[in-house]
Protein backbone atom coordinates (compact mmCIF):
# COMPACT_ATOMS: atom_id res chain seq x y z
CA UNK A 1 0.00 0.00 0.00
CA UNK A 2 1.31 3.56 -0.66
CA UNK A 3 1.72 6.04 1.87
CA UNK A 4 -0.35 8.85 2.41
CA UNK A 5 0.99 12.18 1.39
CA UNK A 6 1.40 15.00 3.30
CA UNK A 7 1.44 18.67 1.44
CA UNK A 8 1.59 21.76 2.10
CA UNK A 9 -0.75 24.03 -0.01
CA UNK A 10 -1.38 28.20 0.49
CA UNK A 11 -4.22 29.93 -0.78
CA UNK A 12 -3.15 33.21 -1.88
CA UNK A 13 -4.99 35.99 -3.95
CA UNK A 14 -6.27 39.74 -2.71
CA UNK A 15 -8.51 40.18 0.12
CA UNK A 16 -12.25 39.12 0.40
CA UNK A 17 -11.80 37.17 -2.89
CA UNK A 18 -13.36 33.99 -1.13
CA UNK A 19 -9.85 31.76 -0.13
CA UNK A 20 -11.50 31.02 3.49
CA UNK A 21 -15.13 30.34 2.06
CA UNK A 22 -13.17 27.94 -1.04
CA UNK A 23 -11.69 26.05 2.27
CA UNK A 24 -14.91 25.44 4.25
CA UNK A 25 -16.70 24.68 1.70
CA UNK A 26 -13.96 22.06 0.66
CA UNK A 27 -12.91 20.92 4.05
CA UNK A 28 -16.44 21.65 5.99
CA UNK A 29 -19.05 22.08 2.94
CA UNK A 30 -20.12 24.62 3.94
CA UNK A 31 -20.59 28.46 3.34
CA UNK A 32 -20.87 31.72 5.48
CA UNK A 33 -22.19 34.91 3.99
CA UNK A 34 -20.51 36.71 6.48
CA UNK A 35 -17.41 37.92 5.55
CA UNK A 36 -14.78 37.75 8.37
CA UNK A 37 -11.21 38.71 7.20
CA UNK A 38 -8.25 36.10 7.78
CA UNK A 39 -5.23 37.55 9.64
CA UNK A 40 -2.25 35.72 9.73
CA UNK A 41 -3.17 32.14 8.41
CA UNK A 42 -5.91 29.58 9.45
CA UNK A 43 -4.42 26.22 8.98
CA UNK A 44 -6.40 23.08 7.92
CA UNK A 45 -6.23 19.71 6.37
CA UNK A 46 -8.54 17.07 4.04
CA UNK A 47 -7.47 14.50 2.84
CA UNK A 48 -7.94 13.93 -1.27
CA UNK A 49 -8.28 11.00 -3.24
CA UNK A 50 -6.62 10.24 -6.24
CA UNK A 51 -6.86 7.37 -8.72
CA UNK A 52 -3.61 6.52 -7.99
CA UNK A 53 -3.47 7.23 -4.12
CA UNK A 54 -4.49 10.02 -1.51
CA UNK A 55 -2.85 13.16 -0.47
CA UNK A 56 -3.61 14.88 2.69
CA UNK A 57 -3.54 18.66 1.64
CA UNK A 58 -2.08 21.27 4.61
CA UNK A 59 -4.19 24.15 3.76
CA UNK A 60 -2.17 27.24 4.59
CA UNK A 61 -5.52 29.68 4.52
CA UNK A 62 -2.89 33.45 4.60
CA UNK A 63 -4.17 36.60 4.70
CA UNK A 64 -5.42 38.57 1.98
CA UNK A 65 -3.75 40.81 0.00
CA UNK A 66 -4.20 44.01 -0.48
CA UNK A 67 -0.73 45.28 -1.42
CA UNK A 68 1.60 42.82 -2.77
CA UNK A 69 4.38 43.43 -0.74
CA UNK A 70 2.56 42.84 2.43
CA UNK A 71 2.59 38.72 1.58
CA UNK A 72 4.79 36.90 4.39
CA UNK A 73 6.97 34.56 2.15
CA UNK A 74 7.59 33.21 5.82
CA UNK A 75 4.17 31.36 5.25
CA UNK A 76 5.39 29.56 2.22
CA UNK A 77 7.96 28.17 3.36
CA UNK A 78 7.86 24.10 2.93
CA UNK A 79 4.64 24.63 0.03
CA UNK A 80 4.42 22.21 -2.40
CA UNK A 81 2.13 24.04 -4.29
CA UNK A 82 -0.14 26.79 -3.96
CA UNK A 83 -4.36 28.05 -5.07
CA UNK A 84 -4.39 31.08 -6.56
CA UNK A 85 -7.84 32.94 -6.50
CA UNK A 86 -9.09 35.98 -7.90
CA UNK A 87 -12.88 37.52 -7.51
CA UNK A 88 -14.73 37.33 -10.69
CA UNK A 89 -16.66 40.47 -10.08
CA UNK A 90 -13.26 42.64 -9.47
CA UNK A 91 -10.82 42.14 -11.91
CA UNK A 92 -8.46 44.34 -10.20
CA UNK A 93 -7.74 40.66 -7.95
CA UNK A 94 -7.33 38.74 -11.08
CA UNK A 95 -3.82 41.52 -11.73
CA UNK A 96 -3.29 40.52 -7.65
CA UNK A 97 -3.10 36.68 -8.59
CA UNK A 98 -0.96 36.91 -11.58
CA UNK A 99 1.21 39.38 -9.24
CA UNK A 100 1.28 36.68 -6.82
CA UNK A 101 2.29 34.23 -9.10
CA UNK A 102 5.23 36.14 -10.17
CA UNK A 103 6.62 37.05 -6.81
CA UNK A 104 6.18 33.17 -5.39
CA UNK A 105 7.95 32.13 -8.56
CA UNK A 106 10.50 34.74 -7.97
CA UNK A 107 11.45 33.28 -4.18
CA UNK A 108 10.13 30.25 -3.76
CA UNK A 109 11.17 28.80 -7.75
CA UNK A 110 8.48 27.01 -9.66
CA UNK A 111 5.59 25.76 -7.75
CA UNK A 112 2.33 23.95 -9.05
CA UNK A 113 -0.52 25.84 -8.84
CA UNK A 114 -4.21 26.49 -9.77
CA UNK A 115 -6.51 29.95 -10.77
CA UNK A 116 -9.63 30.33 -9.49
CA UNK A 117 -11.91 32.88 -10.40
CA UNK A 118 -14.18 32.64 -7.44
CA UNK A 119 -18.13 33.88 -6.78
CA UNK A 120 -19.28 32.22 -10.44
CA UNK A 121 -22.28 32.95 -8.78
CA UNK A 122 -22.83 36.61 -9.23
CA UNK A 123 -23.65 36.37 -12.91
CA UNK A 124 -24.81 39.67 -12.98
CA UNK A 125 -21.81 41.15 -11.36
CA UNK A 126 -19.18 39.39 -13.53
CA UNK A 127 -17.01 41.37 -14.57
CA UNK A 128 -14.02 39.29 -15.62
CA UNK A 129 -13.63 38.95 -19.70
CA UNK A 130 -13.73 35.71 -21.00
CA UNK A 131 -10.86 36.33 -23.40
CA UNK A 132 -8.86 36.95 -20.22
CA UNK A 133 -9.14 33.40 -18.68
CA UNK A 134 -8.79 32.14 -22.40
CA UNK A 135 -5.16 34.23 -22.47
CA UNK A 136 -3.93 32.81 -19.15
CA UNK A 137 -5.44 29.18 -20.24
CA UNK A 138 -3.50 29.63 -23.56
CA UNK A 139 -0.38 30.42 -21.17
CA UNK A 140 -0.51 27.28 -19.52
CA UNK A 141 -2.34 27.77 -16.45
CA UNK A 142 -4.59 25.56 -14.92
CA UNK A 143 -7.91 28.30 -14.58
CA UNK A 144 -11.50 27.49 -13.82
CA UNK A 145 -13.93 29.64 -12.00
CA UNK A 146 -15.90 28.22 -8.82
CA UNK A 147 -18.42 29.42 -6.31
CA UNK A 148 -18.00 29.05 -2.96
CA UNK A 149 -21.37 29.79 -2.26
CA UNK A 150 -22.69 26.70 -4.68
CA UNK A 151 -19.85 24.62 -4.05
CA UNK A 152 -19.13 24.83 -8.26
CA UNK A 153 -15.43 23.82 -9.08
CA UNK A 154 -14.48 23.58 -5.96
CA UNK A 155 -13.51 19.81 -5.93
CA UNK A 156 -12.01 19.52 -9.46
CA UNK A 157 -9.77 22.98 -8.33
CA UNK A 158 -8.63 21.04 -4.85
CA UNK A 159 -8.17 18.09 -6.84
CA UNK A 160 -5.77 19.30 -9.54
CA UNK A 161 -3.74 20.84 -7.22
CA UNK A 162 -3.73 17.63 -5.57
CA UNK A 163 -2.54 15.65 -8.45
CA UNK A 164 0.02 18.17 -9.47
CA UNK A 165 1.63 18.20 -5.67
CA UNK A 166 1.56 14.53 -5.63
CA UNK A 167 3.71 13.73 -9.04
CA UNK B 1 16.07 35.99 32.08
CA UNK B 2 18.63 37.99 31.93
CA UNK B 3 18.80 41.53 33.64
CA UNK B 4 15.71 40.62 35.26
CA UNK B 5 16.02 39.83 38.95
CA UNK B 6 14.81 35.86 39.38
CA UNK B 7 11.71 36.96 41.36
CA UNK B 8 10.44 39.13 38.28
CA UNK B 9 11.71 37.26 35.37
CA UNK B 10 9.39 33.81 37.21
CA UNK B 11 6.34 36.09 38.18
CA UNK B 12 6.62 37.01 34.15
CA UNK B 13 7.64 33.89 33.25
CA UNK B 14 4.44 32.15 35.08
CA UNK B 15 2.14 35.05 33.78
CA UNK B 16 3.11 33.81 29.95
CA UNK B 17 2.74 30.63 30.51
CA UNK B 18 -0.42 31.26 32.28
CA UNK B 19 -2.13 34.41 30.19
CA UNK B 20 -0.44 33.42 26.55
CA UNK B 21 -1.20 30.02 26.46
CA UNK B 22 2.36 28.37 25.99
CA UNK B 23 2.86 25.25 24.37
CA UNK B 24 5.92 23.38 23.22
CA UNK B 25 7.32 20.80 21.44
CA UNK B 26 10.37 19.30 21.67
CA UNK B 27 11.66 17.46 17.98
CA UNK B 28 14.63 15.16 17.24
CA UNK B 29 17.20 15.23 14.34
CA UNK B 30 14.70 11.84 12.82
CA UNK B 31 12.07 14.78 13.27
CA UNK B 32 10.70 12.64 16.08
CA UNK B 33 8.91 13.83 18.84
CA UNK B 34 10.54 13.39 21.78
CA UNK B 35 8.75 15.82 24.18
CA UNK B 36 5.60 17.79 25.01
CA UNK B 37 3.92 20.57 27.54
CA UNK B 38 2.11 23.40 28.59
CA UNK B 39 -1.50 24.40 27.06
CA UNK B 40 -0.61 21.76 24.30
CA UNK B 41 -5.07 20.93 24.35
CA UNK B 42 -5.38 24.52 23.20
CA UNK B 43 -3.85 23.89 20.35
CA UNK B 44 -5.51 20.27 19.55
CA UNK B 45 -2.63 18.47 20.03
CA UNK B 46 -3.30 15.58 22.02
CA UNK B 47 -2.66 12.08 22.34
CA UNK B 48 0.42 12.87 21.23
CA UNK B 49 3.04 10.08 20.81
CA UNK B 50 6.10 10.47 21.92
CA UNK B 51 9.00 8.48 19.70
CA UNK B 52 6.55 9.29 16.59
CA UNK B 53 7.29 11.77 13.26
CA UNK B 54 6.41 14.75 14.93
CA UNK B 55 4.62 16.64 11.18
CA UNK B 56 1.86 13.09 11.58
CA UNK B 57 0.89 14.57 14.98
CA UNK B 58 1.32 18.21 14.77
CA UNK B 59 0.10 19.27 10.45
CA UNK B 60 0.95 22.59 11.21
CA UNK B 61 4.69 21.41 10.77
CA UNK B 62 4.18 19.99 7.10
CA UNK B 63 7.07 21.86 5.36
CA UNK B 64 8.16 23.90 7.76
CA UNK B 65 11.20 21.05 8.99
CA UNK B 66 13.79 20.95 9.39
CA UNK B 67 14.31 24.95 9.87
CA UNK B 68 17.23 26.59 7.87
CA UNK B 69 17.60 29.05 10.95
CA UNK B 70 18.40 28.93 14.41
CA UNK B 71 15.77 30.45 15.07
CA UNK B 72 12.28 30.78 12.77
CA UNK B 73 8.71 32.81 13.78
CA UNK B 74 5.91 31.82 11.98
CA UNK B 75 3.26 34.43 13.38
CA UNK B 76 -0.40 34.61 13.85
CA UNK B 77 -1.41 30.78 13.10
CA UNK B 78 -5.11 29.01 14.00
CA UNK B 79 -5.10 25.91 13.99
CA UNK B 80 -8.36 24.69 15.55
CA UNK B 81 -10.85 26.21 17.59
CA UNK B 82 -10.33 29.78 17.00
CA UNK B 83 -6.81 30.16 19.54
CA UNK B 84 -4.21 31.97 17.40
CA UNK B 85 -0.82 31.43 18.27
CA UNK B 86 3.14 32.23 17.31
CA UNK B 87 4.86 29.55 16.21
CA UNK B 88 8.71 29.76 17.23
CA UNK B 89 11.21 27.25 16.00
CA UNK B 90 14.44 27.31 18.16
CA UNK B 91 17.25 24.83 17.09
CA UNK B 92 19.01 23.55 20.07
CA UNK B 93 22.24 21.11 19.39
CA UNK B 94 20.69 18.36 17.79
CA UNK B 95 17.14 19.26 19.07
CA UNK B 96 14.11 21.55 18.16
CA UNK B 97 12.35 23.40 20.15
CA UNK B 98 8.57 24.19 18.92
CA UNK B 99 7.19 27.06 20.71
CA UNK B 100 3.70 28.09 20.42
CA UNK B 101 2.49 31.68 22.16
CA UNK B 102 -0.98 32.94 21.72
CA UNK B 103 -1.91 36.03 20.36
CA UNK B 104 -5.79 35.28 19.69
CA UNK B 105 -6.30 38.94 21.11
CA UNK B 106 -3.82 40.25 19.24
CA UNK B 107 -5.06 38.94 16.10
CA UNK B 108 -8.56 39.70 17.31
CA UNK B 109 -7.88 43.24 17.52
CA UNK B 110 -5.89 43.53 14.57
CA UNK B 111 -8.84 41.81 12.23
CA UNK B 112 -10.98 44.15 13.49
CA UNK B 113 -9.22 47.49 12.37
CA UNK B 114 -8.38 45.12 9.40
CA UNK B 115 -12.14 44.15 8.69
CA UNK B 116 -12.67 47.77 8.77
CA UNK B 117 -10.44 48.84 6.35
CA UNK B 118 -11.50 45.84 4.16
CA UNK B 119 -15.09 46.69 4.61
CA UNK B 120 -14.62 49.90 3.51
CA UNK B 121 -12.84 49.37 0.81
CA UNK B 122 -14.70 46.75 -0.63
CA UNK B 123 -17.58 49.13 0.10
CA UNK B 124 -15.98 52.21 -1.82
CA UNK B 125 -14.70 49.51 -4.69
CA UNK B 126 -18.56 48.52 -4.96
CA UNK B 127 -19.91 51.96 -5.07
CA UNK B 128 -17.61 52.68 -7.68
CA UNK B 129 -18.30 49.56 -9.51
CA UNK B 130 -22.28 50.51 -9.07
CA UNK B 131 -21.45 53.87 -10.75
CA UNK B 132 -19.70 52.19 -13.59
CA UNK B 133 -22.68 50.58 -14.26
CA UNK B 134 -24.76 53.60 -13.30
CA UNK B 135 -22.71 55.78 -15.91
CA UNK B 136 -23.19 52.46 -18.42
CA UNK B 137 -26.77 52.25 -18.05
CA UNK B 138 -27.25 56.21 -17.92
CA UNK B 139 -25.02 56.01 -21.59
CA UNK B 140 -27.20 53.23 -22.49
CA UNK B 141 -30.19 55.15 -22.19
CA UNK B 142 -29.01 58.27 -23.01
CA UNK B 143 -28.26 56.78 -26.65
CA UNK B 144 -31.08 54.97 -26.41
CA UNK B 145 -33.06 58.46 -25.65
CA UNK B 146 -31.36 60.20 -28.71
CA UNK B 147 -32.44 56.75 -30.98
CA UNK B 148 -36.12 57.49 -29.72
CA UNK B 149 -35.89 61.09 -30.80
CA UNK B 150 -34.14 60.49 -33.65
CA UNK B 151 -37.06 58.06 -34.75
CA UNK B 152 -39.30 60.22 -33.21
CA UNK B 153 -38.03 63.12 -35.42
CA UNK B 154 -38.12 60.81 -38.53
CA UNK B 155 -41.38 59.50 -37.72
CA UNK B 156 -42.65 63.01 -37.57
CA UNK B 157 -40.73 63.96 -40.96
CA UNK B 158 -42.43 60.84 -42.83
CA UNK B 159 -46.06 61.81 -41.50
CA UNK B 160 -45.51 65.65 -41.98
CA UNK B 161 -44.38 63.88 -45.56
CA UNK B 162 -46.98 61.49 -45.82
CA UNK B 163 -49.88 64.61 -44.75
CA UNK B 164 -48.25 66.76 -47.68
CA UNK B 165 -48.67 63.86 -49.85
CA UNK B 166 -52.40 63.18 -49.06
CA UNK B 167 -53.09 66.93 -49.61
CA UNK B 168 -50.90 67.10 -52.83
CA UNK B 169 -53.25 63.62 -53.97
CA UNK B 170 -56.76 65.87 -53.02
CA UNK B 171 -55.18 68.46 -54.57
CA UNK B 172 -54.64 66.31 -57.83
CA UNK B 173 -57.60 64.23 -57.45
CA UNK B 174 -59.56 68.06 -57.06
CA UNK B 175 -57.63 69.67 -59.84
CA UNK B 176 -58.80 66.03 -62.02
CA UNK B 177 -62.10 66.25 -60.90
CA UNK B 178 -62.82 69.26 -62.21
CA UNK B 179 -60.44 68.98 -65.31
CA UNK B 180 -62.75 65.43 -65.86
CA UNK B 181 -65.68 68.06 -65.27
CA UNK B 182 -64.41 70.14 -67.98
CA UNK B 183 -63.48 68.02 -70.21
CA UNK B 184 -66.84 66.41 -70.39
CA UNK B 185 -68.51 69.26 -70.72
CA UNK B 186 -65.96 70.55 -73.60
CA UNK B 187 -66.73 67.08 -75.20
CA UNK B 188 -70.55 68.07 -74.92
CA UNK B 189 -69.87 71.31 -76.13
CA UNK B 190 -67.64 69.70 -78.79
CA UNK B 191 -70.09 67.01 -80.05
CA UNK B 192 -72.57 70.18 -80.36
CA UNK B 193 -70.32 72.40 -82.20
CA UNK B 194 -69.10 69.93 -84.52
CA UNK B 195 -72.50 69.35 -85.92
CA UNK B 196 -72.38 73.23 -87.17
CA UNK B 197 -68.44 73.81 -87.89
CA UNK B 198 -65.15 72.07 -89.03
CA UNK B 199 -63.51 70.11 -86.20
CA UNK B 200 -60.82 72.24 -85.69
CA UNK B 201 -63.15 75.37 -85.70
CA UNK B 202 -65.22 73.62 -82.69
CA UNK B 203 -62.21 72.79 -80.87
CA UNK B 204 -61.38 76.84 -81.42
CA UNK B 205 -64.58 77.73 -79.88
CA UNK B 206 -64.44 75.47 -77.36
CA UNK B 207 -60.86 76.42 -76.27
CA UNK B 208 -61.78 80.14 -76.55
CA UNK B 209 -64.55 79.57 -73.87
CA UNK B 210 -66.82 81.95 -75.50
CA UNK B 211 -70.08 80.43 -76.97
CA UNK B 212 -71.80 84.00 -77.41
CA UNK B 213 -70.18 83.75 -80.38
CA UNK B 214 -72.96 81.49 -81.79
CA UNK B 215 -76.04 84.28 -80.78
CA UNK B 216 -77.19 86.32 -83.63
CA UNK B 217 -74.87 88.44 -85.41
CA UNK B 218 -73.66 90.20 -88.74
CA UNK B 219 -70.18 89.89 -90.52
CA UNK B 220 -68.93 89.95 -93.58
CA UNK B 221 -68.22 86.69 -95.07
CA UNK B 222 -67.09 84.58 -98.05
CA UNK B 223 -69.74 82.22 -99.48
CA UNK B 224 -68.85 79.14 -101.61
CA UNK B 225 -71.47 77.05 -102.96
CA UNK B 226 -71.04 73.83 -104.90
CA UNK B 227 -72.91 70.95 -106.74
CA UNK B 228 -72.92 68.16 -109.69
CA UNK B 229 -74.54 68.87 -112.70
CA UNK B 230 -76.17 66.52 -113.98
CA UNK B 231 -76.36 64.66 -111.06
CA UNK B 232 -80.49 64.99 -111.19
CA UNK B 233 -80.57 63.23 -114.18
CA UNK B 234 -77.95 60.87 -113.13
CA UNK B 235 -80.21 60.16 -109.86
CA UNK B 236 -83.17 59.00 -111.64
CA UNK B 237 -81.82 56.86 -113.66
CA UNK B 238 -79.31 55.17 -111.39
CA UNK B 239 -79.74 52.39 -108.37
CA UNK B 240 -80.05 54.53 -105.20
CA UNK B 241 -77.33 52.25 -104.39
CA UNK B 242 -75.00 53.37 -106.54
CA UNK B 243 -76.64 57.63 -106.24
CA UNK B 244 -75.38 56.61 -102.50
CA UNK B 245 -72.23 55.63 -103.55
CA UNK B 246 -71.39 58.18 -105.49
CA UNK B 247 -72.53 61.20 -102.67
CA UNK B 248 -70.34 59.14 -100.33
CA UNK B 249 -66.92 59.05 -102.90
CA UNK B 250 -68.03 63.09 -103.22
CA UNK B 251 -68.19 63.91 -99.43
CA UNK B 252 -65.16 61.66 -98.76
CA UNK B 253 -63.17 63.67 -101.27
CA UNK B 254 -64.76 67.44 -100.06
CA UNK B 255 -65.39 67.12 -96.65
CA UNK B 256 -61.74 66.81 -95.63
CA UNK B 257 -60.75 69.59 -98.18
CA UNK B 258 -63.18 72.20 -96.30
CA UNK B 259 -61.74 71.17 -93.10
CA UNK B 260 -58.10 71.70 -93.91
CA UNK B 261 -59.01 75.19 -95.24
CA UNK B 262 -60.95 75.77 -92.07
CA UNK B 263 -64.63 76.56 -94.01
CA UNK B 264 -67.37 76.41 -91.88
CA UNK B 265 -69.48 74.08 -93.86
CA UNK B 266 -73.05 75.27 -93.22
CA UNK B 267 -75.20 72.50 -94.98
CA UNK B 268 -75.45 69.41 -97.13
CA UNK B 269 -78.37 69.01 -99.39
CA UNK B 270 -78.20 66.66 -101.55
CA UNK B 271 -75.36 67.00 -103.86
CA UNK B 272 -74.95 70.25 -102.74
CA UNK B 273 -72.73 71.92 -100.30
CA UNK B 274 -72.56 75.16 -98.41
CA UNK B 275 -69.36 76.70 -96.93
CA UNK B 276 -68.33 80.03 -95.52
CA UNK B 277 -65.49 81.96 -93.97
CA UNK B 278 -64.58 84.41 -91.35
CA UNK B 279 -67.31 82.87 -89.18
CA UNK B 280 -67.79 81.96 -86.62
CA UNK B 281 -64.19 82.83 -85.88
CA UNK B 282 -63.39 85.10 -87.86
CA UNK B 283 -60.06 84.34 -89.94
CA UNK B 284 -57.33 86.21 -92.40
CA UNK B 285 -57.89 86.23 -95.93
CA UNK B 286 -61.33 84.78 -95.63
CA UNK B 287 -61.87 84.97 -100.23
CA UNK B 288 -58.10 83.53 -100.63
CA UNK B 289 -59.05 80.52 -98.94
CA UNK B 290 -62.67 80.34 -100.30
CA UNK B 291 -61.08 80.51 -103.91
CA UNK B 292 -58.59 78.07 -102.54
CA UNK B 293 -60.46 75.77 -101.55
CA UNK B 294 -62.77 76.11 -104.68
CA UNK B 295 -59.66 75.22 -106.73
CA UNK B 296 -58.77 72.28 -104.43
CA UNK B 297 -61.96 71.04 -104.76
CA UNK B 298 -62.15 71.44 -108.42
CA UNK B 299 -59.07 69.21 -108.57
CA UNK B 300 -60.56 66.52 -106.68
CA UNK B 301 -63.77 66.44 -108.53
CA UNK B 302 -61.80 66.30 -111.86
CA UNK B 303 -60.16 63.18 -110.54
CA UNK B 304 -63.41 61.68 -109.18
CA UNK B 305 -65.40 62.71 -112.00
CA UNK B 306 -63.31 60.65 -114.69
CA UNK B 307 -63.42 57.62 -112.22
CA UNK B 308 -67.43 57.69 -112.52
CA UNK B 309 -67.17 58.58 -116.68
CA UNK B 310 -65.45 54.94 -116.59
CA UNK B 311 -68.38 53.97 -114.89
CA UNK B 312 -70.50 55.58 -117.28
CA UNK B 313 -71.84 58.43 -114.98
CA UNK B 314 -71.77 61.84 -116.80
CA UNK B 315 -71.57 64.01 -113.69
CA UNK B 316 -69.73 67.58 -113.87
CA UNK B 317 -69.14 69.96 -110.83
CA UNK B 318 -69.77 73.39 -110.60
CA UNK B 319 -68.74 76.20 -107.74
CA UNK B 320 -69.83 79.35 -107.20
CA UNK B 321 -68.20 82.41 -104.81
CA UNK B 322 -69.23 85.73 -102.89
CA UNK B 323 -68.38 87.84 -100.61
CA UNK B 324 -70.38 90.22 -98.61
CA UNK B 325 -72.28 90.81 -95.28
CA UNK B 326 -74.68 87.75 -93.79
CA UNK B 327 -76.41 87.48 -90.41
CA UNK B 328 -75.14 84.34 -88.45
CA UNK B 329 -76.68 82.44 -85.34
CA UNK B 330 -78.30 79.69 -83.92
CA UNK B 331 -81.46 79.03 -85.93
CA UNK B 332 -84.24 76.83 -84.53
CA UNK B 333 -85.46 75.48 -81.51
CA UNK B 334 -84.78 73.65 -78.20
CA UNK B 335 -83.74 70.37 -79.52
CA UNK B 336 -83.09 71.37 -82.71
CA UNK B 337 -80.83 74.32 -83.36
CA UNK B 338 -78.92 75.39 -86.24
CA UNK B 339 -76.39 77.45 -87.09
CA UNK B 340 -76.75 79.23 -90.45
CA UNK B 341 -76.17 82.47 -92.44
CA UNK B 342 -78.92 83.76 -94.07
CA UNK B 343 -78.50 86.98 -96.74
CA UNK B 344 -78.23 87.94 -99.95
CA UNK B 345 -74.44 86.98 -100.23
CA UNK B 346 -75.91 83.35 -99.96
CA UNK B 347 -78.25 83.77 -102.61
CA UNK B 348 -75.62 85.22 -104.93
CA UNK B 349 -73.12 82.42 -104.29
CA UNK B 350 -76.03 79.81 -104.97
CA UNK B 351 -77.33 81.28 -108.07
CA UNK B 352 -73.39 81.78 -109.48
CA UNK B 353 -72.92 77.64 -108.66
CA UNK B 354 -76.36 77.05 -110.31
CA UNK B 355 -74.89 79.27 -113.28
CA UNK B 356 -71.42 77.11 -113.31
CA UNK B 357 -70.56 75.00 -116.39
CA UNK B 358 -68.41 71.91 -115.27
CA UNK B 359 -65.22 72.64 -113.37
CA UNK B 360 -66.31 76.39 -112.98
CA UNK B 361 -65.43 78.86 -110.15
CA UNK B 362 -68.03 81.51 -110.76
CA UNK B 363 -67.31 84.51 -108.16
CA UNK B 364 -67.99 87.73 -108.19
CA UNK B 365 -66.19 90.84 -109.46
CA UNK B 366 -65.68 91.86 -105.70
CA UNK B 367 -64.16 88.71 -105.06
CA UNK B 368 -62.44 88.84 -108.55
CA UNK B 369 -61.23 91.64 -107.65
CA UNK B 370 -59.75 90.66 -104.01
CA UNK B 371 -57.26 87.67 -105.63
CA UNK B 372 -56.44 89.83 -108.36
CA UNK B 373 -53.25 88.55 -106.88
CA UNK B 374 -53.32 85.05 -106.11
CA UNK B 375 -55.70 83.87 -108.79
CA UNK B 376 -55.87 83.86 -112.25
CA UNK B 377 -59.38 85.04 -113.17
CA UNK B 378 -61.45 85.90 -116.35
CA UNK B 379 -64.56 88.21 -116.92
CA UNK B 380 -67.39 86.37 -118.18
CA UNK B 381 -69.53 89.91 -118.62
CA UNK B 382 -72.30 90.19 -116.87
CA UNK B 383 -74.83 87.32 -116.10
CA UNK B 384 -78.96 87.74 -115.48
CA UNK B 385 -79.06 85.37 -112.36
CA UNK B 386 -82.28 83.68 -111.19
CA UNK B 387 -83.54 85.82 -107.77
CA UNK B 388 -81.47 88.55 -108.72
CA UNK B 389 -83.11 92.09 -109.89
CA UNK B 390 -79.92 92.80 -112.15
CA UNK B 391 -77.15 91.33 -114.29
CA UNK B 392 -74.39 90.47 -112.04
CA UNK B 393 -70.75 90.88 -113.23
CA UNK B 394 -69.32 87.20 -113.04
CA UNK B 395 -65.67 85.53 -113.64
CA UNK B 396 -64.22 82.58 -113.65
CA UNK B 397 -61.29 80.94 -111.46
CA UNK B 398 -59.21 79.59 -114.03
CA UNK B 399 -56.48 78.53 -111.82
CA UNK B 400 -54.03 79.97 -109.18
CA UNK B 401 -50.95 81.84 -109.51
CA UNK B 402 -48.01 80.14 -108.52
CA UNK B 403 -46.50 81.53 -105.88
Amino acid sequence: MIPTLQKKICMLGGFSVGKTSLVRRFVESVFSETYLTTVGVKIDKKTVALPDRTVTLILWDLAGEDDIGSLRMSYLRGAAGYVLVADGTRPATLEVAVSLRRRVEADSGPLPFVLLVNKSDLEDQWAVRDAEIADLRHSGWWVDSSSARTGEGVEDAFSAIAMRVAR
Amino acid sequence: MKGLPLPVAEQLQALIYRERALAYLLIDDAQKLIGAGGHLDVYGLTNLRIGEPAVEQAFFLEGLLPPDETAFIVPSIEVVGGRVADLHLLREADTLWVVLLEVTAERDAARRMQQKAYDMTLAQEREAQLNRQLQAANSALLATQHDLETSRAALIRSHNEVQAQAAELAAWNKTLEERVAAQVAEIERMARLKRFFAPSLAELIVSSGNEQILESHRRDIAVLFCDLRGFTAFSESAEPEEVMAVLRDYHAALVPLIQTFEGTLDRFVGDGLMVYFNDPLPCPNPVDRAVGLAVAMRDAMAALSRTWRRHGHQIGFGIGIAQGFATLGQIGFEGRFDYSAIGTVINTAARLCDAAKDGQILVTSRVAAAVAETAEVRELGPLTLKGLSRPLAVCNVEALKVA
